[in-house]
């Protein structure tokens, strides 16, 4: 075999990329990581991509079935509602409220926990203590009884549920973000970045995170999945978006009146939520897997 | 064993500040005056007024106030519901003993279903079975609750006819309330259709516990899963094997206790994750409990029952992570030493 490389020298790949040559190898992750980014693309690109609005109705092609029925019309390929508007705009519209906005509500989240989770870490004593408690307090209420008391006090409305369950994820974040930091803390490779002089916030951002990213995104995924349930629940039981709309949980609550006429009305919007949690939940194990393979080898 | 009864209880009256603290300052966070928010007076003359003014001691500063506050709820006064202007308390006793029950009995059957599958799941590590049963936790994990209900009533209740849909009982039977856990009020009447009754309960609360039991279920799986195949690896496991012990003996004599004892640990912590879910499930079943009664309270605008309610739920939840906290420590006695607050 020729040798491509003239220098003897290899190039070890980064942890992070190490685990994305792991992570390529398991079909699952794969697929459900196809599903992810298909869901990223319709959440940015929905208003382009919709064949109609999602609050236009058509009187004349009301409650229409799916267009594989007999009865169906192929110009709205999922069927309409009872008001003539077309599922198919709808459940896209809906994946830039309810993926997307679960992802935007991750990302805020993520950002505010690991700040505060490593510089907690960094705590000792009866502060850090204090800390514990007050986190294990949190996470014992139920994180949708936090988000009604939330949604209580600001009001419903789909803002006041994506800042409801913002502040539901943080805690978790601070938690594992505590535990990961201190635990990389007591490894030799800080030490000796110590002794060269670093300070914690060097150390904590050139030592400690490149270390700790995948476990955070793990943790990212397991939120997020727990977020879009959060979204569509609420959205569902009526205290997170409002009519008209096309957030999935509630496009669901809008077709239970017609569950028995109108079985598409809610099918669709459950499968949607599934899909979604389904492809969040395959990319997480993935990269747990990945994360298990890379410390045996 | 005395410490860490300490540390437990330390560990409570902490939380218990914490949560009173957390409830006393929605009063102030809610829209609306905070006296009458904490005590729903809301047709009050200007008399009356005065007096809930002196007992909350809202003249003086906010130490004093939390304190009379904490003073109400040790004496059992929540306030009075916006709605119904009856006091929460009596509701809450109502409820409470209905979510306690299906919450049990869906925590029962979530840990009777998950952990033998996890654990054939162990055996079977990397094979077929394995792979099966993993993905179909997946999918129990990913069904948004709400929606798996009503697939459930479609199926169960309207296509098949087999159970029903809607409520705890059938309103035919007359039974008096003692416990509020239903099951222990039919078995101590004694009204002559006892049997029936209690047939009719049984049938009415399956589906909703099954709907809650899913997701805890599927994650129960995947902890007896961990636990047996870590289990499996230790080389006590190897010890007995070498010795020529069969599989059943070393399944059910050696690994199987070693395995459930770390999953007794998490099931306090799963605890919260279920309740969560029979609140919807209790919308979805018109089960009458306390999850139901806190999403119609937030239609209403009901600040005084959402503060109640948040404080009695959360407490029961804490509760019951203390007492498997118990029992873990009681069977493992690695468990009883040091870290703090974990």
């Amino acid at each position: 075999m020729a040798r491509e490389k003239i220098y003897q020298e290899e190039v070890f790949p980064s942890p992070f990329m190490q685990l994305w040559l792991i992570f390529r190898k398991t079909p699952t992750a794969m697929i459900g990581f196809v599903c992810f980014l298909f869901l990223i693309f319709l959440a940015a690109f929905a208003p382009f991509l919709a064949p109609y609005s999602p609050v236009e109705g058509h009187l004349d092609m009301v409650l229409l079935p799916p267009a594989w029925h007999e009865n169906g019309n192929v110009s709205f390929l999922l069927g309409t509602d009872e008001l003539g508007r077309d599922m198919l705009s709808r459940l896209m519209y809906g994946a830039s409220l309810t993926f997307g906005l679960s992802f935007v509500v991750v990302i805020i989240s993520l950002i505010i926990g690991v700040i505060i989770g490593s510089l907690s870490a960094l705590t000792k004593g009866i502060k850090s203590s204090f800390l514990n408690h007050f986190l294990d307090v949190i996470l014992s209420i139920p994180s949708l009884l936090l988000a009604i008391v939330i949604v209580a006090i600001l009001g419903p409305g789909i803002s006041n549920t994506v800042w409801a369950i913002v502040m539901v994820l943080i805690p978790q974040f601070i938690h594992i973000t505590r535990y990961a930091v201190k635990e990389e803390f007591r490894k030799d490779y800080v030490l000796a970045s110590r002794l060269d002089g670093a300070s914690n916030f060097r150390v904590l951002y050139y030592s400690v995170f490149p270390n700790i990213v995948e476990r955070l995104m793990s943790q990212a995924t397991l939120a997020q999945s727990a977020a879009i349930l959060d979204i569509a629940t609420l959205g569902f039981l009526g205290i997170g978006a409002q009519i008209p709309l096309p957030e999935w949980g509630a496009i669901l609550a809008n077709g239970l009146e017609r569950f028995y006429i109108a079985p598409w009305t809610v099918y669709l919007p459950g499968l949607s939520i599934l899909f979604a949690v389904v492809a969040t939940n395959l990319v997480g194990e993935g990269i747990r897997h990945a994360l298990k393979l890379r410390k045996e080898s | 064993m005395l410490i860490f009864t300490l540390r437990r209880l330390n560990l409570f009256i902490f939380t218990m500040l914490v949560l009173t603290l957390l409830s006393f300052s929605l009063s102030f966070l809610f829209p609306g005056d905070p006296v009458i928010n904490l005590s729903g007076q809301l047709n009050s003359t200007e008399q009356q007024l005065a007096v809930i003014n002196q007992s909350y001691r809202m003249q003086d500063n906010i130490i004093w106030q939390y304190f009379a506050y904490i003073q109400h709820i040790i004496q059992g006064d929540f306030g009075l519901s916006m709605s119904s202007q009856s006091p929460v308390i009596d509701e809450i006793m109502i409820l409470l003993p209905a979510t306690i029950e299906l919450s049990l009995v869906a925590l029962l059957i979530a840990m009777f279903t998950g952990i033998p599958l996890g654990f054939i799941a162990a055996i079977k590590h990397n094979k077929t079975s394995d792979n099966i049963i993993l993905s179909v936790a997946m999918f129990g994990y990913s069904i948004p609750v709400f929606w798996l209900g009503l697939l459930a009533i479609l199926f169960f209740s309207i296509g098949l006819g087999w159970l029903p849909s809607a409520g705890r009982i059938s309103l035919l039977f007359e039974i008096e309330m003692v416990t509020g856990i239903q099951f222990f009020d039919i078995l101590m009447s004694n009204s002559p259709d006892k049997w029936q009754a209690f047939q009719d309960a049984t049938a009415h609360i399956i589906l909703p516990a099954c709907v809650v039991a899913l997701a805890p279920a599927t994650i129960f799986v995947r902890l007896a899963r961990a636990s047996m195949i870590e289990v499996l690896e230790t080389s006590y496991i190897r010890a007995v094997k070498a010795k020529g012990l069969s599989f059943q003996q070393i399944i059910f004599r050696h690994a199987l206790r070693n395995a459930l004892i770390k999953i007794i640990r998490h099931v306090g912590l799963q605890f919260a994750n279920l309740v969560t879910i029979a609140m919807v499930t209790e919308v979805i079943f018109s089960w009458p409990g306390i999850g139901r009664w806190l999403i119609e309270s937030i239609y209403q605008r009901d600040y005084t029952a959402i503060q109640s309610g948040l404080l009695v739920l959360s407490c029961f939840i804490f509760i019951v992570h203390i007492l498997t906290d118990f029992i873990y420590a009681a069977l493992n006695p690695l468990a009883r030493g040091n870290k703090h607050g974990s």
